[in-house]
This record gives structure tokens, C-alpha cells and sequence, in this order.
């Protein structure tokens, strides 16, 4: 089975208080790209992952984790 | 003027329409960067099957041999006008008339990966086409054109619908 790459992302925005549409500004990206990863659909470059967690306060390895 | 002139006059006029209706849309819609580019990404997703449909239906008339010369010959050049479009726009950010700072946020990591893979399915449709004309030319000869004309036809109608399938999943995710 292929690992996956799993975050927390969601409950991190939501403890934060921001929207999608925020948490995108802050990072230069669409919704819809914070909405993927949110979901597992998309797997975000390594960029972007130091981007999210940098803007949610936290490091990568807090944000991301594989699940096998 | 020969038909052929005509014909990608034409193509060219509708896609200057549609470039022009999208554009005076687009006027009285959101005002910021991140706002306009989510409203282009989402109105791109419901385009992007019209236009595979738009893109297929010319097929007909072309697969069909009931017109006469003179037609087949402006919508043949009229395809290859949509084509070319249609191409391009796969190939780059597209929004070609939209400010650079709305066009660099629509075509994002997220879109960036989408579009990839939508054009890797559109290679290998167009290879595996071109391989069963290959077979076909073995028992029936197939005119340059018409082959030309199949390849690009299924290799654009199937990355557009991917790309169609992949924009409209990241965004019912929502």
C-alpha cells in the first residue's frame, strides 16, 4: 500500500479562525489548492508545505506525517 | 479570398468573441486578485467540458462527407484554428487578456499538477491513436490529413476532459 501523506491542516486553520480563502492569500496560492491538500487529493511540494505550516505556526513535520 | 482563408477567419472571429465575453463578464465580477482568480478558475472548470463538447461536435462535420467542398474546407480551417487555441491553452496560464498578477495565482501548484496530467493523458491518447492508424493504413489507405486530423482531435478532446474532471474534483472538494 502506498504511503500516504496525511496533515492536519484543517484543524490547525480552524483553531486559527481563518477561511480557506485567507489561509490561500497568506501563501500565494488559489482555494482550491488549500482545499486539496486539506483533503488528501493533492500532495503539496515541499514550497508549499514550509509555506502552510510557516503561516499556521507551526514546522512541517508538525503539520505533515506519512501514514503507511 | 480561398476558402481556407476564410475558414480561419472565422475560427478566429469566435474565438475573439468568445476571448471578448468572458472578458466583459469578468468586469463586473470580484474586485480583488485572489477573488478574480478563484471566479476564473471556477468559470475555466465549467468551461473546459463545453468546449471538449464544442471541440468534439466539429468533428462531425468533418468526419462526415455530405457538404461540399467549399464548407468542409472553412470548417476544417476553422478547426485548426480551435486547435491551436485550445493547444495553447494548455500549454500555458491561459487568461491571456487578465492582469499578470491574476494569471500567475490562477495557474498555481494545484493547476500546475492538473494540467500536467491532463496533457500526459492527451500524449498518450494521441500515441495510442497513432498507433491504431498505423495498424489501419496496413488494410486501407488513410489520407496524411485525416490522420493528422484524428490524432489531434482525440489527444485535445481527452486532456481537455481531464483537465475538466481534475479542476471540477478540486473544486467540489470544497
Amino acid at each position: 500500500m502506498p504511503d500516504r501523506l496525511a496533515n492536519r491542516l484543517k484543524e490547525r486553520r480552524t483553531e486559527l479562525g481563518l477561511t480557506q480563502a485567507e489561509l490561500a492569500e497568506k501563501v500565494g496560492v488559489t482555494r482550491k489548492t488549500v482545499n486539496t491538500v486539506e483533503n488528501g487529493v493533492f500532495t503539496p511540494s515541499a514550497t508549499l508545505a514550509i509555506k502552510l505550516a510557516q503561516a499556521l505556526g507551526l514546522t512541517v513535520e508538525q503539520l505533515f506525517w506519512i501514514e503507511s | 479570398m480561398d476558402d481556407f482563408t476564410i475558414g480561419f477567419l472565422v475560427g478566429l472571429a469566435a474565438v475573439l468573441v468568445i476571448a471578448a465575453i468572458i472578458k466583459l463578464r469578468s468586469r463586473k465580477g470580484p474586485t480583488t486578485v485572489a477573488e478574480k482568480a478563484e471566479d476564473l478558475s471556477k468559470r475555466r472548470a465549467r468551461m473546459l467540458p463545453a468546449l471538449a463538447l464544442i471541440f468534439l461536435s466539429q468533428q462531425g462535420a468533418y468526419l462526415s462527407h455530405a457538404s461540399s467542398n467549399t464548407a468542409q474546407t472553412i470548417k476544417i480551417s476553422a478547426w485548426l484554428v480551435l486547435s491551436v487555441v485550445l493547444i495553447a491553452a494548455l500549454a500555458t496560464k491561459g487568461f491571456w487578456f487578465e492582469p499578470k498578477a491574476v494569471r500567475d495565482l490562477i495557474d498555481d501548484e494545484n493547476t500546475r499538477a492538473n494540467r500536467n496530467d491532463a496533457m500526459r493523458l492527451g500524449f498518450l491518447v494521441s500515441m495510442a491513436a497513432a498507433i491504431g492508424i498505423y495498424f489501419m493504413t496496413m488494410f486501407d489507405n488513410m489520407k496524411a490529413r485525416e490522420s493528422i486530423h484524428i490524432i489531434m482531435t482525440l489527444g485535445i478532446a481527452a486532456a481537455l476532459l481531464r483537465w475538466a474532471y481534475l479542476e471540477r474534483r478540486a473544486h467540489r472538494d470544497a
